[in-house]
């Protein structure tokens, strides 16, 4: 059961990401909802699942992106591994902490990227912090704060973590 | 709700974790091979991927199409009067450039040059946009399996949209000519000064090491020099708005309004060979005809 969610979590992200959220584009700048997703799988599921799904979804999601395969790869491996370990430390998460958490992260992981990729010198860090890593950062949290409330209030969230780690 | 959950033995997850690890240390140790196995193996995921990308592109394009033709017509008269105006303008322009096609035509019959000017393309259709915000790209829906690979052109009729630099079984991504990290090789059709050019981060292009010596303008037409990446000579790229000259500089610069607008762009042609000169031919004595 694990294993189709997470399969439909990868196949289905591809073209919501790249067809639908270019409408919703706030400043020409996109959430991206595959970080959301292995946050919040590594959250919920434990460090293991995470890094598992981060690393098949940034396979997945650089092929149909001009982002190179290691830095796609690694990035949300990565991301999936530490929301998983961040996960066991806590045995309470607010949507109001998780919002935080997430605008902090994909700030963090926003400024490694460009460097990641050697983009041209017109894209500096500077460019990136204030056109992209911040506007990705907000709506990123704000769209993982909307899901994790979403599942918060309808489920018993602790129960369904306590259930899914070993 | 309870979460169904197949529990994985404790050594099972460690062998994972294991493999895992060593998978990230193989792309930090051989990051080219690993790429390149991964990207070839990574095409039957993207021919996968590409049924639900293709699909909800389709369901989108239905919807963008109901909301074109009866929900967003105001202003359609004024457009139509407008159009009509560039028509005639068109059609006159259009007599002239038969004429001059017709000139063309037989001087490269004369220089053997016919096979540069036709080269084999292959229509596709816009699907997707570029998934993170760090990359200006497109994704078509025709990939490795209709000849499309990396460094190919990609064409509408009004100019330069941008070339391949990835494909799956049946999808690719095109970088776009806006993007900063695109280069294209250019050339100013009245002064024939050559330059190079690449996006900027506002969404322009900008032609590059243009000779301090040269007199280009604004309004003059840049085109695609057909020297280097994929593209015959003289496909539209943009006009150029502004000159850029700063003091000392080996080189000046002028900033370009592409004739393709990459957001609207929606079918285009994927040049996939044309025979480009090598150095031998284009230095040689032309061959007489028979």
């Amino acid at each position: 059961m694990k294993a189709l969610i997470y399969c439909t979590v990868i196949v289905g992200l591809v073209p919501v990401q790249s067809v639908l959220l270019s409408h919703l584009s706030v400043w020409g700048v996109k959430p991206d909802l595959g970080f959301v997703a292995v946050c919040l799988i590594g959250l919920i599921a434990g460090e293991l699942d995470g890094l598992l799904v981060g690393l098949a979804l940034g396979w997945a999601m650089s092929l149909f992106s001009a982002q190179d395969l290691i830095s796609s790869v690694i990035l949300k491996g990565a991301v999936g591994y530490i929301a998983g370990l961040a996960g066991r430390q806590v045995v309470y998460l607010s949507p109001v902490v998780l919002v935080i958490g997430l605008l902090v992260v994909s700030c963090v992981i926003g400024l490694v990227t460009p460097l990641a990729l050697t983009l041209s010198p017109q894209q500096d860090l500077w460019w990136a912090a204030w056109t992209v890593v911040l506007p990705q950062a907000c709506l990123d949290a704000v769209i993982g704060g909307v899901i994790y409330w979403l599942m918060w209030s309808r489920l018993n969230i602790e129960q369904v973590m306590s259930e899914s780690r070993i | 709700m309870r979460m169904v959950n197949l529990r994985v033995s404790y050594n099972a997850r460690r062998i994972a974790l294991g493999l895992a690890v060593i998978l990230v240390l193989g792309f930090l140790l051989l990051p080219g091979q690993l790429q390149s196995v991964f990207q070839s193996i990574g095409s039957p995921l993207g021919w996968v991927i590409s049924w639900p990308l293709q699909a909800v592109a389709g369901i989108h394009d239905r919807i963008a199409d109901i909301w074109g033709r009866y929900v967003a017509l105001q202003g359609v008269e004024e457009e139509n009067q407008q159009l009509k105006r560039e028509l005639d303008l068109l059609k006159e322009q259009n007599g002239q450039l038969r004429e001059a096609s017709a000139a063309t035509e037989r001087l490269s019959a004369l220089l053997e040059f016919k096979r540069q000017a036709l080269p084999t393309s292959v229509a596709a259709q816009v699907i997707g946009r570029d998934i993170g915000n760090w990359y200006k790209t497109i994704i078509l829906n025709k990939g490795a399996s209709d000849g499309i690979q990396s460094d190919q052109g990609v064409i509408t009729p009004a100019g330069v949209v941008g070339r391949i630099v990835k494909t799956t079984a049946s999808t690719a991504v095109v970088l776009l000519v806006t993007d900063p990290n695109n280069a294209i090789a250019g050339l100013i059709q009245r002064t024939r000064d050559e330059g190079i050019v690449e996006g900027t981060t506002q969404g322009q292009a900008r032609l590059k090491y243009i000779p301090l010596l040269s007199n280009a303008r604004p309004g003059d037409h840049v085109v695609t020099s057909g020297l280097v990446g994929g593209f015959p000579r003289g496909i539209p790229i943009g006009t150029i708005i502004r000159i850029d000259k700063e003091e000392e500089a080996l080189f000046q610069s002028a900033e370009l309004s592409p004739e393709v607008d990459p957001n609207r762009v929606e079918d285009v042609l994927v040049i996939r060979s044309f025979p480009l000169p090598t150095e031998g031919e284009r230095l040689s004595v032309p061959k007489p005809k028979p």
